[in-house]
């Protein structure tokens, strides 16, 4: 890391580049695509809530029905 | 406005789960018949207590064939009385307040658990289906004592309970005055 | 750090000519040198308070016990102050002060005004702060051992609540200040739709001005007159519910300043945009109406309290659930997007083209995996029957763990590695040990914070020096009850040196002689911007007027129910511990 940065402090091409304060996201431009609105559906997105949905549901019903009404004495008055 | 698809789906799921949590709730208040500790207990003096029916006498009575009532009052740092006694199988009220500043009560291992605040009145009835050894616990910060204000309660087989009137007032009425001496004697009975 | 020879040719001072004229700190030094200060004050405020947190997770769980356990609760209430009162809203007013300039573009409108809030929190910290820590001293007889939510009729020492007061005025400046600078940007941009961060600081300002009247008024009507001797001790059913009207909207004061930097910087780290502006915008708003009518879920098991008030509590808190769960989703397409224009394809495969090796993205990720398994146990929380089983065991520290004190507080250590370098125009000093440090906190936390929910699902209470009775057995599903204790004891510990370690690595970025290169502080557009969302979402009037006409229906009842009960100062009370002379007679 400590050479490449010190490259590129020598190298005048890479100031403007759209580097961050400490180098961290070196923009490659070959792999580098834009996205607009219209191209990109956030299907990986949808995907994680999905399983999250599930987790939370699955766990809800356990935590309410299990641990909850499980645990002896309960107040009813 | 414009909200893509995939995120009108996952509003959609949103709202269920939030109907559905609702929805829960509602059928442990309805279905399995779970009541919130509310305004009912009413308010009282904390400074006279020993005045005011069945906290001036804390401890265990039988109010109905199955029926017992139990008056607890937390000072710092300990419950008055520290044990009690009831049978299972029977509805237990706990009428529960407080002498000096806010406190907690939790049956440990049970959904009894309510909070102790002077002046105001915690009412919780409780059915105890087993017989067995329960830690009263206060949990909430009542100063520099606290770890220490704690209590026991035996739910005891029918058959082997007997309500003790005489002593059991016998020994409200002395903790009542030991632990104001002492108020650290949470163990003391 | 670098030595002196080695940076001759580029010191800072010589860099900051060698910055690019629309870095923050070239176009405004003196909000720089203001959020610098801001965050000084948090940094320090967090050590200290992360060291009591780690003197409290050994002494609670019996590792190793330093203090007596009577002055365990004195540590306590620092560790609870310094952290969610100093740290937070010192760090979160730097965030507002860059965040409302940077996208007004344009300074705040008087400078000594902006000193003026800054020395205002700086003093009401200090009074509070001072008053806590002579409660090690006992000579003094000034103590505040109170905890940060100070119930009465337990007293602190008039100056620990004066101080309260004073800091939570400094913040209405604050806000003031926010504003000023909005109305001189919209006189000068007439018709413009207000530009996305400042909207959010501004929607945040407000809800606070809201919530914080119930502390102000707990406060200065009631706890002040009554700690100096004037006044009698007031209803400690009133003021708790008083605490708590303020009390939860606190979180999202917290919270909303981490959403803000995971909905505009977030995206831009992780080299996408912003899924949708619109949705951002309908989310604050959503916090601004829902934040305070739900106080009284801290309340389901307080006696005095109506069940039906309780049950419209429950039902506005899990409506409060949505502006999150619509962030989840807004906050993960904007980085998918980043992942997807790096290469990133498939389902979950995508989750690799994201810049894991960046501490400042690392960390605010991990916050956000945090968040979502705190919104569940906040979900058990908000449950108004189902708070029987968790209501005041460790579980509840648990669940606050994972939101302020990984969310929000893993999120602002992630951002100062991306905006430290931009106020002070030095160079991160390590992005190793930082990518180390937020990975150390989530682990540490992972520990803590699961040892904490189970030890309250067995019933082990929160707030207590020595969780161990001779009368009471804790019976845990799985696992005994010493194997929790001991993950919870080496949670804290990781915590504690991942806290030392940010500071480490922040303190010598300070002092770092390097200059920072390319500090881009431009925002990327969003995918779907402002024009395709309604005007009246900028509408605050609009907003502010609905969620004081919903604070109104909420709290107007029980708040008549309870002083109906018990009346404003019952008889009775008398305040603990009571060997703090009131202040009138100390004069007299």
């Amino acid at each position: 890391m400590t050479a490449t940065e010190a490259e590129a402090e020598t190298d005048s091409a890479v100031v403007g580049e759209e580097t961050y304060a400490d180098g961290t996201l070196v923009r490659d431009p070959d792999i580098e695509e834009s996205l607009s609105q219209d191209e990109y559906d956030p299907k990986g997105t949808l995907a994680l809530l999905l399983v999250y949905f599930l987790i939370l549901a699955l766990m809800w019903t356990y935590m309410y029905f299990v641990e909850f009404l499980g645990n002896g004495a309960t107040v009813i008055g | 406005m414009h909200v893509h698809n995939y995120e009108k789906l996952w509003l959609g799921a949103s709202l269920l789960l939030i109907v559905g949590f609702i929805s829960t709730i509602v059928y442990g208040a309805a279905g399995a018949g779970i009541t919130m500790v509310n305004d009912e207990g009413g308010q009282v003096n904390p400074q006279e207590l020993g005045n005011t029916s069945g906290f001036d006498d804390p401890g265990v009575t039988k109010v109905g064939p199955n029926e017992y009532e139990v008056h607890v009052v937390g000072i710092q740092f300990a419950f008055q009385p520290s044990t009690m006694e009831v049978p299972a199988n029977s509805t237990v009220t706990f009428y529960v307040t407080s002498r000096d500043v806010v406190h907690g009560f939790e049956i440990v291992g049970t959904n009894a658990n309510t909070m102790v605040i002077p002046g105001e009145v915690s009412k919780i009835t409780v059915e105890f289906d087993e017989p067995g050894e329960y830690g009263i616990v206060c949990h909430e910060y009542c100063g520099a004592g606290h770890h220490s204000m704690a209590a026991e309660l035996t739910v005891t087989e029918p058959s082997n309970f007997t309500m003790q009137d005489d002593t059991q007032t016998q020994t409200g009425g002395n903790e009542t005055t030991n632990a104001t001496a002492t108020p650290s004697g949470g163990e003391s009975a | 750090m670098s030595t002196p020879g080695e940076t001759a040719g580029e010191t800072v001072d010589s860099a900051r000519e060698m910055l690019p004229d629309n870095s923050f700190l070239i176009q405004y030094p003196h909000v720089s040198r203001v959020v610098r200060s801001l965050f000084l004050t948090a940094f320090v405020a967090f050590g200290i308070g992360a060291f009591m947190g780690v003197l409290q997770a050994l002494h609670r769980t019996g590792v190793a016990r330093l203090v007596d356990s009577a002055d365990y609760y004195t540590l306590l209430t620092l560790h609870g102050v310094l952290l969610v009162i100093v740290f937070t809203i010192f760090f979160l007013a730097g965030v507002f002060a860059w965040a409302n300039t940077r996208s007004l573009d344009r300074p705040p409108v008087s400078k000594r005004f902006t000193w003026f809030w800054v020395a205002t929190m700086s003093v009401g910290t200090a009074m509070a702060g001072i008053a806590i820590l002579a409660g090690l001293i006992p000579s003094t007889d000034i103590s505040a051992d109170v905890l940060f939510t100070f119930y009465a009729p337990l007293q602190a020492h008039p100056i620990f609540y004066i101080g309260l007061a004073v800091f939570i005025i400094g913040t209405w400046l604050a806000g003031i200040d926010w504003f000023r600078q909005y109305l001189a940007w919209r006189r000068e941009n007439a018709g413009e739709r207000i530009p996305l961060q400042s909207f959010m600081v501004l929607t945040t300002m407000l809800m606070w001005f809201i919530a914080t009247m119930g502390v102000a008024v707990e406060v200065v009507v009631f706890l002040i007159p009554w700690s100096l001797g004037i006044m009698p001790a007031p209803n400690p059913l009133l003021t708790r519910t008083l605490f708590w009207f303020f009390g939860h909207p606190v979180v999202y004061f917290w919270l909303m300043p981490a959403y803000l930097l995971w909905y505009t910087v977030l995206p831009k780290i992780a080299g996408g945009r912003l899924f949708s502006d619109p949705l951002a915008r309908v989310v604050f708003v959503l916090f601004l109406l829902l934040s305070t009518p739900v106080g009284i879920h801290h309340q389901y098991v307080d006696p005095g309290i109506a069940e039906g008030f309780k049950f419209i509590a429950m039902t506005n808190t899990m409506f409060l659930l949505l502006p999150s769960l619509l962030t989840a989703f807004t906050v993960v397409a904007s980085i998918e997007h980043g992942a997807r224009q790096r290469g990133g394809t498939g389902y979950f495969g995508w989750l690799k083209a994201l810049p894991w090796r960046d501490p400042a993205f690392t960390g605010m990720a991990l916050a956000g995996l945090m968040f979502a398994a705190g919104g569940f146990s906040g979900m058990i929380n908000a449950g108004m029957n189902i708070n029987y089983l968790v209501h005041n065991t460790i579980w509840v520290p648990g669940h606050f763990h994972l939101t302020v004190g990984t969310a929000v507080a893993l999120t602002f250590m992630a951002a100062s590695y991306w905006l430290v370098p931009r106020i002070t125009g030095r160079k991160l000093y390590s992005r190793p040990i930082g990518l180390f440090q937020v990975v150390l906190w989530f682990i540490g936390m992972v520990f803590m914070s699961a040892a904490m929910h189970r030890g309250g699902l067995a019933g082990i209470p929160r707030r207590t020096a020595e969780p161990q009775y001779p009368q009471v057995t804790f019976e845990t599903v799985a696992g005994s009850v010493s194997s929790l204790r001991l993950q919870l004891a080496f949670g804290g510990v990781l915590l504690f040196v991942s806290a030392l370690l940010f500071l480490m690595n922040v303190g010598l970025t300070a002092m770092n002689n390097k200059p920072a290169r390319n500090l881009d502080s431009a925002l990327p557009p969003a995918l779907s911007g402002p024009d395709q969302s309604p005007t009246v979402l900028d509408n605050l009037k609009l907003w502010a007027l609905i969620a004081v006409v919903l604070v109104i229906l909420a709290y107007s009842l029980p708040l008549y129910s309870i002083v109906q009960g018990a009346g404003l100062y019952p008889a009775g009370q008398e305040a603990s511990p009571a060997v703090i002379a009131p202040l009138l007679e100390v004069i007299a």
